[in-house]
């Protein structure tokens, strides 16, 4: 091994640079929330290590692609291979978010790392994209159902909507086109750049050091005449005074890393990769739900109608997306401790949340249309008939009870006890708002059975 | 493994060392004219690599007939054709009642173009007008089922509704459904290109 060793450096004299990257001193405090950015990186060459090898037997055209798929799970090690490819993208796009989420609490994306920043910008853009794009190639009907539904997201932009969704169809339509620009897109463009982002991403991280720590006092006393640079130099190279060797913190990562992969590896295991059927353009009844992850966007399409929607939609998501990229200039000063950012961490709980809330909302709320309210215990006949009646006339597209439905109408669940009999038959039959359709087509009989079982909701 | 001790160097930047060894004279005129010719001619590789890379992969962006997604037929995804495709005889469709039909069309997309089932909505409003929908939410393209409870065209997505003439009844839908161009020969009706906005 030793005489390996020297052979290759009396060639590439490698051992110094490795022994200076390893020994270097970092600042103290290097706990397991730092982990968070290794992690990212080691999915990311889990992703790009699956990818390639399911893109040996994959085939990006609506001929194909689904064929091919099923091919890759009947392959041995196939369904593992996606299936670890498929689970650890959704990880991936949570570690990212949580990694993000850490260096703005801690500050580290103030001066000098406000470059590392931005360049990190980027690549959570370049992750959300491999989502996006990656979604498609198995073109299955969530597939091609989320693709419809995104590609119009993104043409509702002001002005430039038509050009984007062609360009990211390859023309008006949805079909061959399209999956193999998004193929192209999935293994071509994104990994190249992901390539160079996380070359210059890392280069950032080894050449300015690890950002210590965040300290409500400094370790040097604040020397006015000092330049900006000088006064951190000085600060810095206390805090490496106080800190460890780089390769202390090494085993950390490399435990979150194998922790990871275990549960990624269980999942493809024991779950595999999901499938639906095959990409059926002339499905009448399939509900387009697309993944955990963009859930919270999809929800706020329910909040804004009309004209103003593609502006108030891409107004939000433009400008999230700025606010985002121009952090370490929006939020500068020298206090970099949580506690001495109140506004800045209230910000920062107030957009979690509304992610959290708006992804639990869209997963609670979706798949509406096709929510089947079950029947419950003790229910008379004309009740259960009712109930029929609710569930074949997709009530639950907008109205919920017990947790299942949509929200665009009120929910039912107190039905019986918040209006009469009459009331309902009147806003089922002419109902005096104009988001509800008018049911005056509904039999006799049956809007009978439906009051009684509404009636019965108390 | 060596048995001397190689000193830990410092990997982070000393900035003020950048500037350091810049030669001067007549050698820092020819190395700055270098270095110009150097990008000059690099940008120029590059604009003439990128020209044709960028732009065959932006073409279908830029190429886009339609400056806008709400005016425009884009936001069905449905593959098109540029014939007229027949849909059955006006006797087929009872009136006021929309029949979802599925009909083999010559589509053209890209490279392939071959004959494919396409879904549409056919509602016979008179005894001699049929009217032929795409079956897809003018919002974001979910897909419409009709509901004869509700007499209109329900899309599962945002809640969006459309009565049995197209218009919108509820829900985000900025614009009616999207209509094919029809044509009656004797009794049989067939459809062409999508009506554009307006039309």
């Amino acid at each position: 091994m030793h005489r390996v060793q020297r052979w290759i450096d009396e060639r590439l004299n490698v051992t110094p640079i490795v022994r200076a990257f390893l020994d270097r001193k970092v600042p103290g405090n290097i706990g397991w929330a730092h982990t968070l950015g290794s992690a990212t990186l080691f999915l990311l060459i889990v992703q790009v290590a699956t990818g390639i090898a399911l893109s040996m037997s994959y085939v990006p055209s609506p001929d194909h692609a689904y064929d091919s798929i099923l091919f890759i799970d009947q392959t041995p090690f196939g369904s593992v291979v996606r299936g670890v490819h498929h689970w650890s993208a959704g990880l991936l796009v949570l570690l990212i978010g949580l990694h993000t989420l850490r260096v703005f609490i801690w500050g580290a994306h103030r001066y000098p790392r406000e470059l590392t920043w931005l360049v990190g910008a980027g690549l959570f853009f370049i992750v959300l994209g491999f989502a996006f794009t990656g979604y498609l190639l198995p073109w299955d009907q969530k597939a091609y159902w989320a693709t419809v539904v995104g590609t119009n997201v993104a043409g509702s932009a002001p002005v430039i909507g038509g050009s984007i969704l062609e360009f990211l169809r390859g023309g008006e339509q949805l079909g061959a086109v399209t999956l193999a620009r998004f193929y192209g897109i999935h293994v071509w463009v994104l990994p190249a750049s992901l390539l160079i982002l996380v070359g210059i991403h890392l280069f950032g991280v080894i050449r300015q050091g690890i950002a210590a720590s965040p300290r409500r006092r400094p370790l040097v006393a604040p020397d006015p005449g000092l330049s900006r640079r000088a006064a951190y130099d000085l600060e810095y190279a206390a805090e490496k005074q106080a800190g460890d060797p780089f390769w202390t913190s090494l085993v950390k990562d490399a435990i979150v890393a194998a922790v990871l992969l275990a549960f990624v590896v269980f999942l493809a295991v024991a779950q595999g990769a999901p499938l639906d059927g095959q990409a059926n353009p002339n499905s009448t009844d399939y509900v387009p739900r697309p993944e955990w992850y963009f859930l919270d966007m999809f929800q706020l399409l329910w909040y804004f109608t009309g004209g103003l929607e593609p502006l108030l939609i891409f107004g939000i998501f433009t400008v999230g997306a700025v606010i985002f990229i121009l952090v370490p200039f929006l939020d500068r000063g020298q206090a970099r401790h949580p506690r001495q950012r109140p506004i800045a961490m209230g910000l920062t709980a107030v957009v979690v949340a509304g992610i959290i809330g708006l992804t639990w909302l869209g997963a609670a709320g979706t798949p509406a249309g096709v929510v089947k309210i079950p029947a419950t215990a003790g229910m008379t006949q004309a009740q259960l008939d009712g109930l029929a009646v609710f569930n074949a006339q997709g009530c639950t597209a907008c109205h919920e009870i017990n947790g299942l439905g949509g929200h665009t109408g009120p929910g039912l669940s107190k039905a019986g006890f918040r209006w009469s009999r009459e009331d309902m038959k009147t806003q089922i039959q002419t109902p005096k708002d104009q988001k509800m359709p008018a049911y005056d087509g509904l039999p006799p009989a049956e809007l009978d059975t439906l009051l009684t079982y509404l009636e019965s909701l108390k | 493994m060596t048995e001397q001790e190689t000193p830990v160097t410092e990997l982070e930047a000393p900035v003020a060392e950048l500037d350091q060894q810049v030669p001067t004279g007549s050698e820092s005129s020819r190395r700055k004219f270098m270095i110009r010719v150097m990008t000059i001619l690099g940008g120029a590789i590059a604009a003439v690599l990128a020209i044709p890379v960028v732009g065959f992969i932006t073409a279908p962006g830029w190429q886009s007939k339609t400056p806008h997604k709400l005016l425009s037929t884009s936001v069905a995804p449905t593959l098109r054709s540029n014939e007229w495709t027949s849909i059955g005889k006006v006797a087929d469709f009872e009136v006021g009642v929309p029949k979802y039909v599925v009909v083999d069309r010559n589509i053209v997309d890209g490279w392939v173009v071959e004959s494919a089932p396409i879904g549409i909505q056919v509602v016979r409003m008179t005894d001699a007008d049929v009217v032929v929908f795409d079956p897809h939410c003018t919002h974001l393209g979910c897909p419409l089922t009709w509901s004869t409870g509700a007499e209109a065209f329900v899309c599962p997505c945002h809640g969006g509704s459309f009565k049995s003439t197209g218009e919108v009844v509820s829900g985000p839908p900025p614009r009616p459904m999207l209509r094919y161009e029809t044509k009656t020969e004797g009794d049989e009706v067939f459809i062409g290109t999508f009506v554009a906005e307006g039309a």
